[in-house]
């Protein structure tokens, strides 16, 4: 059996999850995806590939977008992580999850968190994002079902610059 | 029969759409698996050999090693059809694959899950391997399987009308050879599976990916040799299918193996690149296309030859190969067709279903060569398409019932949307239009294990909240297909959407369904629903009669109101309906069938239930590219499409498949392929399997044409398969629009345009030096 | 759940110095900075560390200084930092054109510079899990003695993929190199070296602390060809930094990435100064690229189409900045 080993300890990892202050014991190895979906039970964060190749698992760190499958948990000491679970008010989706809903930016709905993540992280700096913006925005994000348009009229919906 | 232009009904969101926006969709992956041991599958390092020795010893010691399994411990095959299961779960004496399952472990956690793998010892004894179809057909090869002489799996040779006489008729003969590579489903969800077995009731239950939950069922008693009565298979959120998980997969039954062997709790998830090697999708495949062409581009004749190459073990691969025949009419009218399959075993992962199945790669070679031979006899695209219009209601003559058809609709939305005629020849340079027709079955007519079963059975069940429950088999895969049931239910019954609730795929609970494939769950679940729904509705208007002291027949039922004539005063709300209903009754269950009738099972020649459906989907599309001579980029800059789907029951979700699968043909036009390495994928990536981001992909211009189809629900027919095999050969046709070069392989990586634009080059020299010597 | 990494301690030093005693402490040691490349390599168990010194609380490593001589980029910079950094985008747009091109925004938003040019090199037979490569009986560049590229040869061929590299060439860029023995700054291209198994010049603790670009009154731009519009690396990619005067040529750079072991600065390049930019001269670019690319079957994508494809970028980058 794995017995937890003495020279790699684990460390308390302080981190503010969705607006809360957690504290875990973590190892070092430990990646960030993990320990959100395993630890803090956030399984709204998705897996899709083997280390940085599909986005469905795209986090907010400190505001900014980035795949927590290649972050360690450790080195998110003291920061801020948002996930899909977080976007939601008193259990309500956003605007712009309900929009990903009402338009069908959402089919087998896999990559939707990391796609929705994303969306909120341009969002938030762009209001009024160009088509060609918003493909930037989500380039690193990989979805198999809608052939992106729907996501791309989810997302305009939101900045009010659907036709 | 006439179509009606598009729909303008905007539809419903997905029922289930709400819990994917918020992350609460739990997928495999997501469950629960307190207690649960994980799993880990040893796979083959070799393509092709016999297995000598496993010695498992060492990794049974391992502190923490709870279970091990291996091809011993399984000796039932598994597969599709019942003539062909030739594959056990764990290879026993022979591996045919890089990658193959030899045996598996269930630990105590992932670390030591793996260590124990890297201390099972396998002796083997290497024979040669074979990548390629002509490899393996080699009169010398070896057989990788012994009853299949030449490593053909299955040879068809279909004859309809008088070929020579129609090669004969025609102004115009021509024949070309196109190879498709291999292409994977690449759902985005991982492959996952969670397995319990309770020793002491010796039940097992089992959560998974599956589109096929009965047949997952059905194969896990077979392999497990269990009662079938003793298994529970549950379908939670599946992340995507596509025909990856339409058939039963090695590692579902290698969990339950091991669940069983551990009496406990089996959790496996499979990494991508495993996830790749479990495949199933597209096989590479060559087709010879020779066709007959009359100067007003009449079809006179089409001859066909196609090899796939299948993999290893069976899987689909014969209704494959039957596809790729069959879908060669109900298209167009052909007056000749004359069809050679030949489905070969080759060492690398066993292809299977895909979407589009078996008719994607014979379509494009014809799509492209009817362009050519256009070209050719100076003949409009679109004109060559027109010329060769079928007349619903009509038999092809391989035996497909044709009942609907609205491709000529179809093909006026896209001329006109694209703006076909006063652009086509006009493009600047470097720039063109291509454009292609194609269809698709709305389920097989005919059921793979024929049981004289309804192809489909729907449970209604209504108690005293009102509330109607669906309980479909029906697996939803993300495509709507609970969604579909709730509409034809609500709208049967006159009732809000809002009271109707759909619980999919728990053999427990619903009633068998065969699955998520061949797109038969909107005509096949569909009908069935309404049928259901109809049954509930005589028990309700029954009881509203009774109560409202009138005879049924004068029941008005709208909005949920029920009344007695149209604009009667005394009403019943739906309530109160209920509540009358159950007096004396209590809680209301009613089912719902839908069988299709023999006459639609299909031609009577061998393979002939293969290609049957009671209705054709039809798509018709133009595609807008740009080619950049220098480095051989092709650019898709928009799309237009349209399908017949009969009727839309909900046309947002008709519009989200047109647009997905139109993407998903452009991704195996454009640049996805699996590769080899000496039988080791080299494509087992998201990196390195190039599934298009959204910085490449265009806006698709989705239009939905409603043909009404006579026997469909609603009028409907499938809406997610029918315009993908469209895309290839309109982007091709499109590419030699833009610069004049013809490609005979797809995917158009740049690679091979630039190799195909540098020998166009080369070949129009040798034209000028000849002309001028 | 994730392959699990193989057990390792990670430390976060404040001070370069203390990033260096600290590897060399512990044989075995790596450093690490955004991680989108080691990471994904550790994950797939080609690279492994007993140790991980985390570069992102170093004092002064992610910052951006210019001034009139130039621009001192801090190794630290991420890349989503340098491409939208106002004076970057002013002064030197092709950098930011570059590090708008790299991968996807969530590497972006962690991956750093320093991380770009030591980027690990790549091959289809190197890339891939451990099942993979222990049933190819591993390669030259890992555990192996054979380069399946090459089989013949004796050295790996696993190419460079890095996207500001080039671009920095291009520039002239020299890097400010730390280690046990203090700093050190060479010329960028000295970084490199033309073997995929250790293409990085750098000695035991040594690491990039800083690029500093000169200020440059040539037009830059870059370029590359990759499969698809995001993600993915360049299969070639080509940088280049012209001026013209009088409609003459009065200076030219051309840097390849993608295509060999190492990002190179075109040699022989000086034959076109005094020359107009004209078919004759692009064909001389052409041939010249051509002649020096070395691209091997590390792609999926046929190794002559990269050789292809870097020479016809050339001549258009070429092209496009002459404003020809």
């Amino acid at each position: 059996m794995h017995e937890p080993s003495a020279q790699y300890k684990k460390r308390l990892l302080r981190i503010k999850v969705n607006g809360r202050w957690r504290e875990d014991a973590v190892a070092d190895g430990c990646m960030l995806v993990d320990y959100l979906r395993d630890t803090a039970g956030l399984t709204g964060v998705k897996t899709g590939c083997d280390g940085g190749e599909c986005g469905a698992c795209t986090v907010l760190l400190d505001g900014l977008p980035v795949l927590a499958c290649v972050t360690l948990a450790v080195r998110c000491e003291g920061r801020s992580v948002e996930t899909i679970e977080g976007l939601a008010a008193q259990g309500r989706p956003s605007r712009l999850q309900q929009a990903f809903h009402e338009k069908l930016g959402a089919q087998c709905g896999y990559c939707t968190p990391g796609m929705v993540m994303a969306s909120e992280a341009l969002l938030r700096r762009n209001p009024t994002p160009t088509d060609d913006e918003i493909r930037a925005a989500l380039a690193g994000n990989l979805c198999r079902c809608t052939g992106y348009v729907k996501i791309i009229e989810s997302v305009k919906a939101v900045a009010g610059l659907a036709p | 029969m006439t179509a009606a232009f598009a729909s303008s009904r905007p539809g419903v969101p997905l029922i289930d759409g709400i819990d994917k926006v918020l992350g609460r969709a739990r997928y495999t992956a997501d469950l629960d698996r307190a207690g649960a041991l994980v799993g880990r599958i040893l796979r083959s390092p070799i393509a092709h050999g016999e297995i000598v020795r496993i010695d498992t010893a060492r990794a049974r010691a391992l502190d923490g090693v709870i279970a091990i399994v291996t091809g011993a411990d399984c000796d039932k095959t598994y597969g599709v059809l019942p003539i062909a299961m030739n594959e056990y779960p764990m290879a026993r004496d022979r591996v045919r694959y890089c990658g193959e399952p030899i045996a598996a472990v269930a630990a105590v956690d992932e670390e030591t899950a793996q260590r124990a793998l890297d201390l099972i010892d396998v002796e083997f004894r290497a024979l040669p391997a074979y990548f390629i179809s002509k490899d393996a057909r080699a009169p010398d090869a070896v057989l990788l399987h012994a009853n299949k002489p030449g490593n053909v799996e299955r040879e068809v040779h279909h004859d309809f009308g008088d070929i020579e006489a129609g090669f004969a008729a025609a102004d115009l003969v021509r024949e070309h050879r196109v190879s498709c590579a291999e292409i994977n489903h690449a759902q985005i969800e991982p492959h996952a599976c969670l397995a319990d077995f309770d020793p002491v009731t010796g039940r097992l239950t089992v959560q998974d990916v599956s589109q096929v939950v009965y047949y997952l069922h059905l194969m896990l008693a077979r392999c497990l040799d269990m009662d079938e009565s003793q298994i529970r298979v549950i379908k939670p959120f599946v992340g995507g299918g596509f025909g990856a998980r339409v058939e039963v997969l090695n590692f579902e039954i290698v969990t339950a193996l091991l669940a069983r062997a551990a009496g406990g709790r089996v959790f496996m998830q499979l990494t991508r690149e495993e996830t790749f090697i479990t495949h199933r999708a597209r096989p590479q495949t060559d087709v010879v296309l020779k066709l007959g062409m009359k100067k007003d581009g009449r079809f006179t004749a089409c001859a066909c030859e196609v090899t796939q190459r299948g993999g290893a073990y069976a899987g689909y691969g014969v209704v494959t190969i039957l596809y790729a025949g069959a879908l060669l009419q109900g298209l167009y009218d052909i007056p000749a067709v004359k069809y050679d399959g030949y489905r070969v075993y080759a060492n690398l992962p066993p292809c299977g279903a895909m979407r589009g199945h078996g008719g994607v790669n014979t379509r494009h070679a014809f799509e492209t060569l009817v362009d050519r031979m256009a070209r050719e006899l100076g003949l409009d695209p679109f004109a060559v398409r027109r010329a060769n219009l079928l007349h619903a209601p009509m038999q092809t003559m391989n035996g497909l019932m044709v009942q609907s058809y609205g491709l000529a609709e179809c093909l006026d939305v896209v001329e006109q949307a694209s703006g076909w005629k006063e652009r086509i020849g006009r493009m600047p340079p470097g720039k063109g239009l291509g454009m292609s027709c194609s269809h698709y079955v709305s389920g097989s007519a005919k059921p793979i294990h024929f049981t004289g079963e309804p192809h489909a059975v729907i449970h209604l069940k209504l108690d005293h909240d009102g509330g109607v429950t669906a309980l479909t088999g029906a697996a939803d895969i993300g495509q709507g297909s609970s969604t579909m049931v709730a509409i034809a239910v609500a709208e049967t019954l006159e009732v809000g959407i809002d009271r109707i609730r759909v619980i999919s795929s728990d053999t427990a609970v619903t009633p068998k369904d065969n699955g998520a494939y061949s797109s038969r769950i909107t005509f096949m679940v569909g009908n069935a629903a309404i049928d259901a729904a109809k049954n509930l509705k005589k028990i309700l208007i029954a009881a509203a009669a009774k109560k409202l002291e009138a005879h049924p027949d004068e029941i008005d039922c709208a909005g949920g109101i029920f009344r007695v004539g149209r604009g009667g005063q005394a009403m019943l709300s739906f309530k109160e309906v209920v509540a009358a209903a159950l007096v004396d009754e209590g809680a209301i269950s009613v089912k719902g069938s839908f069988t299709c009738p023999v006459e639609f099972q299909g031609g009577k020649h061998r393979g002939g239930a293969v290609g049957s459906t009671m209705g054709f989907s039809y798509g018709a599309q133009v595609v807008e590219t740009s080619v950049d001579e220098a480095t051989g980029m092709v650019t898709i800059d928009k799309v237009w499409v349209a399908l017949d789907c009969g009727h839309a029951i909900n046309p947002l979700a008709v519009k989200g498949q047109i647009e997905g699968q139109v993407w998903m043909g452009m991704g195996q036009a454009l640049c996805e392929e699996t590769r080899y390495l000496d039988g080791l994928p080299a494509h087992a990536s998201f990196l390195d399997y190039k599934m298009p981001t959204i910085v490449e992909s265009p806006h698709i211009e989705a239009f939905i044409v409603e043909s009404n189809d006579p026997n469909g629900p609603f009028g409907a027919k499938e809406a997610s398969e029918g315009a993908l095999a469209g895309f290839p050969p309109a982007m091709v046709n499109a590419i030699v629009n833009a610069i004049g070069v013809e490609l005979d392989e797809i995917p158009a990586t740049p690679d091979r345009v630039l190799e195909a634009i540098v020998q166009h080059q080369r070949k129009v020299k040798l034209a000028q030096k000849k002309a001028r010597s | 759940m994730s392959a699990r990494l193989s057990e390792f301690q990670l430390v976060q030093p404040a001070r370069i110095e203390d990033a260096i005693a600290a590897f060399v402490a512990k044989p075995g040691a790596r450093y690490v900075a955004g991680g989108t490349d080691l990471l994904v390599n550790m994950r797939r168990g080609i690279v492994s560390a007993d140790r991980l010194i985390d570069l992102s609380g170093v004092a002064g490593w992610g910052s951006i200084d210019a001034d009139a001589e130039g621009m001192t980029i801090g190794a630290g910079v991420t890349i989503a930092a340098l491409a939208r950094d106002p004076i970057v985008i002013s002064r030197y747009p092709a950098v930011a054109q570059a590090a708008t091109s790299i991968a996807g925004p969530g590497h972006r938003n962690v991956a750093t510079v320093g991380g770009n040019l030591c980027l690990d090199t790549r091959c289809i037979y190197y890339n891939q899990s451990e099942w993979w490569r222990k049933s190819n009986d591993y390669c030259l560049k890992n555990r192996g003695d054979t380069c399946h590229v090459a089989p013949q040869g004796k050295r790996c061929h696993a190419a460079f993929s890095g996207d500001l590299a080039p671009v920095f060439l291009a520039l002239g860029a020299s890097a400010e190199i730390a280690g046990v023995d203090g700093r050190r700054r060479v010329p960028l291209s000295d970084l490199y070296v033309e073997d995929g198994r250790a293409h990085l010049s750098l000695k035991p603790g040594e690491l990039v602390a800083s690029v500093h670009l000169p200020a440059v009154l040539a037009a830059c731009a870059y370029e590359k060809v990759r499969a698809r519009g995001a993600i993915d690396y360049p299969l070639a990619g080509v940088a280049v930094a012209l001026m013209i005067a009088g409609g003459k040529i009065v200076m030219l750079r051309i840097a390849l990435t993608g295509t060999n072991s190492r990002p190179f600065l075109l040699a022989d390049v000086d034959q076109f100064i005094g020359k107009s930019v004209d078919d004759a001269m692009l064909h001389g670019v052409d041939r010249l690229v051509q002649r020096q690319v070395q691209p091997m079957r590390t792609t999926l994508a046929a190794a002559h189409y990269r050789r292809l494809a870097a020479a016809a970028v050339a001549r258009r980058v070429v092209r496009r900045l002459a404003g020809a």
